[in-house]
């Protein structure tokens, strides 16, 4: 068998070519195949540049030859093949590299500033170009997590507190002192309506504060207070939590909204626990055999990311009842994986980061190997974002703890 | 006759009780015999003697109103006359034994005639009384010779003609003044009676006769007894024949004897019976042939003629060949001599000069041939056989040392040897792969310990610094610095009090490390501050103090100072008791236990037997163990005793942990073996595994896992899964599951402590190397 009956089709009608069926010899690898296309398109519009493209094979991207692929994926080699053909990722690049004093705990990025907590008991933000723009110091520990609360205005950080920044004034100011919690504070996350956030903490609970800010507070202006205990003893602004839910054994390692009704914890206790953030009752459990890190949750695909202490990236589907299902198991990494974020503008694109250094880029539809391994880093990898924009630059941010770097990874 | 019989004997039974009650000369069968009567008679004297005297007149006859003198007198009835014949035979004998004898001997069908006769002339003599029947009776002895026809008087049922009233009871006449009818039909009177008790009494103390008086009840009168009639009850009461003469002893003479005599005694024909068929034989005969016809009887079963064997190889399997046929070895022959023997062989059978020179070359063990054949002219000139002792002796030992016994090749699988252990596999979780490492520290690290909550890791070393990281990042939070190489280090395992014990030197420091929720360090520190000092200060071995300073802010807040250097810090489950090894080879403070809240130290052992290595609390019950160099001791807290000593089996323990069910415990050794000791089994080791290649260092269970873990100075951190039951008759399960390597050997040191993560199957290990390296 030398030559396989293929028939290429795209959804981008850019690279639109005719419908009919090509024999193409089953050696033929994927850069092969994309000069095939890459010819065709040439003599199809004469204006056209070359452009890398990769393959799908009914839902699977192309790596080996053609003929080792359909062999593995039990196709038939009697037909004609259907091929589809997208444009080629390219590989990320570094891009930028933002120095920190200290060992990054966490990010967040908005599509115009990076909030980074990190180990030096500060938050601080980034301008998309790398600039230090604001230190926050108000916390007395170690900032675990922080998020952004409204675009350009509030932030919050892990140790719960939450501070008022103002873009343009270029002051920061802390909101609330939220006091609750027994243990330290690992992760918070701000409900898609950005009137609550959710924190997780090492006393095993999760609770839910209000974020929408009190009025009294505008008497007293002073920017970067140094320490937050001064300030929530002169604002005397301590909030209590809404609602606090208990059920898990051990730490909560991380919690998200799955939407605005729906919360979603992970814990040491090995499980993955679904919520109802409006009644508090727990509504399903997914049981892993590992403790969980961290877990994503994307709208698009409507698929749950676990990030755990072994080496495996576990995809769930919090809708399933039976809830252990566990869809997908991708395995690469070498370490603890840390970090598992979703891309936010497509569907099957996930980023990974773990403590053998490397932060990796899957595609779920190539779940043997991920995409691409980002390894430019020197030490382990403590979190990872996208920039929210996906329009035209995606951004992966990663930290890494001894360098103090802060990567950007454009990416087109 | 009879019942005048027992009715004298009753009396004279009571005379002679009465005369000889002393002597002890009582008659039992007379007792027996008349046991009733006298009984009566004794009642009814004793009641006569009592009332009135009229009764006692009459208690002769009265006696015999009661039902056994009936039943009596009716037996007695046959025996009347047997027993007056022997009474009577008794009285002739006493006069003419001589006579007698022999003629009762020889003739003794003619005894009874004698006897009867006598009897008639008894009879006749009868009405006269007894004194003259008595006479008669001598008289008769002379008569015998007379011939009288001896049937003429002898009637069985002859009745006592005196008293015609028959055979009824005698007390139906009690109340008349006769006692019955003679043959004229007058009426017998009774003799007069009058008696009374006195007279009574004085006849018989004066009739020296009284006690041989007896009333005769059919006529009322009194009679003698005759000495001979006394002395024949004497003889029946003994048991004796009435007969003096009588020999019972007689050689007895076969008269009728199987053998065919020429002279029988008897000549009687045969009867007629034996010459014709029984008519009872018939009829069995019959029956027999009747069950026959029925069939009940099968008269001719055919007899089984194959004769029954017991097979003793029925059950053998016929394909295998039997046992000692398979293993018989024949004894070894000796090789048939060839041509090359012969004293003449043919040439091809003989050496050439090479190969005759090859031959002596050879050793003598290789040589094909051990002799060099020889042509000889003719059979005479052969010699004599040089080799013959040594052939043989060698012949001999082949016969010695051939093998006897076909050696069976046992086809043991070497797997089945090992023992059944679970797969390593199916006993997860437990650690596998290293995943962090935490780096900082320069020096060797002593000593970890983890936060009860599983979040902070406590690392003392010999860089002089304590460090605090965070367990899921490797994280170093905090540094302090102490003032000497850290020993030992220890989190209070209470969750409300955030202290961390460190002892270096000679001094134990309690550190507070501000990490985790502020409230509970602000408390712990509270506690510390709110200490008040007791009133009268105890001497204690150890020096208390509070940090102040910079030390305060690094965390220090009690210092604890010991008179020597400090190894081993543990903590109390409870988080308040705090014991410290002192290792001082024969002195008395080896193991202190401080009391943080009360700032108390006590010496709990006056003496203390050994070097002590490490010693720790129970996890439940107020024991403690404390591990010298060979012996584990556990200790009662409560009852202050010596509960148990554990015999470790190995040179010098270096560590030892406790399962947290409380009833097993490892102890690691200097000489690469771990011992697993079951409390509840022996104080021996349960289990003794050797896997490191040199010494351990450190021991730890997990808290819920069924896990254990040992570090060694081969850099290896061997984890075994150590499943205790709760079935008591289990035994606890050991598997090891994995060895975890990472740690690189420095200074021949290895891994120096382990510990596991309180809820995770984590393992935390510290090595030489500077590191720790936790291992999931």
């Amino acid at each position: 068998m030398s030559q396989v009956q293929a028939r290429f089709f795209t959804e981008n009608k850019k690279y639109l070519i005719d419908d009919v069926p090509f024999s193409i010899p089953a050696a033929s690898e994927v850069a092969d195949l994309s000069g095939v296309i890459n010819k065709l398109l040439e003599a199809k519009n004469d204006g056209h540049k070359h452009v890398e493209f990769d393959f799908l094979v009914r839902g699977q991207f192309l790596r080996t030859s053609l003929a080792s692929h359909m062999e593995k994926e039990n196709i038939s080699t009697e037909e004609v093949v259907e091929i589809e053909y997208v444009e080629k990722f390219t590989a990320p690049q570094p891009e930028e590299c933002i120095m920190h004093d200290d060992w990054i705990s966490s990010v967040e990025a908005d599509s115009e500033w990076i909030l980074t907590g990190s180990y030096d008991k500060t938050a601080r933000i980034w301008s998309m170009e790398g600039k230090a723009v604001m230190t926050v110091a108000g916390h007395t520990d170690v900032v675990k997590d922080v998020a952004w609360m409204k675009r350009g205005e509030n932030l919050q950080t892990g140790s719960l507190v939450v501070n008022d920044w103002n873009s343009e004034r270029n002051k920061v100011e802390a909101r609330h002192c939220c006091r609750g919690h027994a243990g330290s504070v690992d992760t918070v996350a701000v409900d898609p309506t950005r009137t609550k956030f959710c924190s997780g903490s090492w006393d095993k609970m999760l609770k839910i504060w209000s974020a929408v800010p009190t009025v009294e507070e505008d008497e007293i202006e002073e920017p970067n207070r140094p320490r937050k205990k001064q300030k929530t003893e002169q604002m005397g602004l301590t909030r209590t939590p809404l609602m606090t839910f208990s059920g898990h054994n051990e730490a909560v390692s991380s919690v998200l909204w799955v939407d605005a009704e729906e919360l979603c914890s992970a814990s040491w206790d090995h499980t993955i626990r679904l919520w109802d953030a409006e009644t508090g009752e727990q509504k399903s459990t997914l049981t892993g055999s590992k403790v969980f890190n961290s877990i994503s949750y994307s709208p698009l695909c409507r698929r749950l990311a676990s990030g755990s202490t072994d080496r495996h990236v576990r995809l769930w589907d919090p809708r399933s009842k039976d809830g252990s299902l566990v869809l997908l198991s991708l395995t690469s990494h070498n370490g603890w994986v840390t970090a598992v974020r979703w891309s936010p503008s497509h569907e099957h694109q996930l980023v990974s980061g773990s403590l053998d250094n490397v932060v990796k880029l899957w595609d779920t539809r190539s779940c043997k190997a991920p995409l691409y391994d980002l390894a430019a880093h020197e030490d382990k990898v403590l979190c990872v974002d996208w920039t929210e924009n996906g329009k035209a630059i995606f951004v992966i941010i990663l930290t890494c703890l001894d360098l103090k770097l802060n990567y950007h990874y454009p990416y087109v | 006759m009879r019942p005048t019989h027992s009715g004298t004997m009753s009396k004279l039974k009571n005379k002679k009780r009465n005369l000889e009650e002393n002597e002890d000369e009582q008659l039992p069968i007379f007792d027996k015999d008349g046991g009733k009567d006298g009984h009566l008679d004794d009642g009814d004297e004793d009641q006569g003697d009592l009332s009135d005297s009229e009764e006692s007149v009459f208690s002769g006859l009265e006696e015999s109103g009661s039902d056994s003198d009936d039943e009596e007198e009716e037996e007695e009835d046959g025996s009347e006359e047997k027993s007056s014949d022997v009474e009577e035979d008794k009285a002739a004998d006493g006069d003419g034994d001589d006579q007698l004898s022999a003629k009762e001997v020889i003739e003794p069908q003619t005894d009874g005639q004698h006897s009867k006769e006598k009897k008639k002339k008894k009879k006749a003599a009868g009405k006269e009384g007894g004194e003259e029947s008595v006479a008669s009776d001598r008289d008769s002895g002379l008569q015998i010779s007379s011939q009288v026809d001896e049937y003429e008087h002898d009637t069985s049922d002859e009745e006592d003609i005196r008293n015609t009233v028959g055979n009824i009871p005698m007390e139906w006449y009690k109340d008349y003044p006769h006692i019955g009818y003679d043959l004229e039909g007058k009426k017998i009177f009774k003799p007069i009676r009058n008696k009374d008790e006195l007279d009574e009494f004085l006849d018989k103390m004066e009739n020296p006769d009284y006690w041989r008086t007896v009333q005769d009840k059919m006529t009322g009168a009194d009679i003698r007894l005759s000495d001979e009639q006394v002395d024949l009850v004497h003889r029946l009461q003994q048991g004796k024949f009435g007969d003096v003469n009588f020999n019972e002893y007689e050689p007895a003479i076969d008269f009728f004897s199987n053998e065919v005599m020429i002279h029988p005694v008897t000549n009687r024909p045969q009867d007629k019976r034996s010459f014709i068929p029984s008519l009872i034989e018939k009829e069995k005969v019959g029956k027999l042939v009747h069950a026959i016809k029925m069939g009940w009887i099968k008269p001719h079963r055919p007899k089984e003629t194959t004769p029954q064997y017991y097979d003793l190889w029925a059950k053998e399997d016929p394909n295998s060949i039997l046992g000692r046929h398979k293993m018989h070895i024949p004894a070894p022959k000796m090789k048939l001599p060839g041509h090359e023997e012969s004293y003449n062989p043919p040439p091809e059978y003989l050496m050439s000069e090479e190969e005759r020179l090859a031959w002596e070359q050879q050793d003598p063990e290789y040589r094909k041939l051990s002799f060099l054949p020889q042509k000889l002219a003719c059979l005479r000139a052969v010699p004599a056989y040089s080799r013959f002792i040594h052939e043989r002796f060698e012949r001999c030992l082949d016969l010695y040392l051939c093998p006897r016994q076909r050696k069976m090749r046992v086809n043991v699988n070497p797997e089945d040897l090992i023992p059944k252990l679970p797969k390593p596999k199916d006993l997860q979780p437990f650690p596998t792969t290293q995943s962090l490492v935490y780096r900082g520290h320069s020096s060797l690290v002593r000593s970890i310990s983890i936060s009860p909550s599983g979040q902070w890791l406590v690392s003392g070393s010999d860089d002089c610094t304590v460090r605090f990281w965070e367990v899921s990042t490797a994280r170093c939070l905090k540094t302090v610095e102490v003032g000497g190489a850290v020993k030992g280090v220890a989190w209070n395992p209470n969750l409300s009090i955030c202290l961390v014990a460190v002892s270096y030197d000679d001094t134990v420091v309690l550190l507070n490390p501000g990490l985790g929720d502020r409230l509970v360090c602000t408390a712990t520190d509270q506690l510390i501050s709110s200490y008040e000092e007791p009133e009268e200060v105890k001497d204690q071995p150890v020096q208390w103090a509070v940090a102040e300073g910079e030390g305060h802010e690094q965390g220090h807040r009690l210092i604890l100072k010991h008179p020597k250097a400090v190894r081993q810090v543990t903590w109390h489950g409870k988080g308040d008791y705090l014991a410290c090894v002192i290792p001082d080879n024969g002195s008395s403070l080896q193991v202190v236990i401080h009391q943080v809240s009360k700032r108390r130290t006590q010496n709990p052992f006056r003496k203390n037997k050994g070097l002590v290595q490490c010693v720790s609390f129970h996890p439940i019950r107020p024991y403690f163990f404390v591990a010298t160099q060979r012996y584990v001791r556990v200790y009662n807290l409560i009852k202050q005793e010596l509960t148990k000593k554990l015999m470790a089996n190995c040179k010098w323990i270096s560590s030892m942990a406790i399962h947290p069910g409380g009833d097993n415990v490892i102890c690691g050794s200097y000489d690469c073996r771990l011992a697993w000791f079951d409390l509840d089994l022996s104080t021996k080791p349960y289990k003794v595994l050797r896997q490191h290649k040199k010494a351990l260092r450190s021991v730890a269970y997990h808290r819920h896992y069924p896990l254990f873990v040992s570090g060694s100075d081969d850099g290896n951190v061997i984890v075994c899964h150590g499943m205790v039951y709760n079935d008591l008759l289990q035994n606890p399960l050991i598997v090891p599951v994995k060895v975890l390597k990472g740690h690189t050997i420095t200074h021949d040191l290895g891994v120096l402590d382990v510990t596991f993560h309180p809820t995770q199957p984590w393992v935390f290990s510290s090595g030489a190397d500077g590191t720790v390296r936790l291992f999931t």
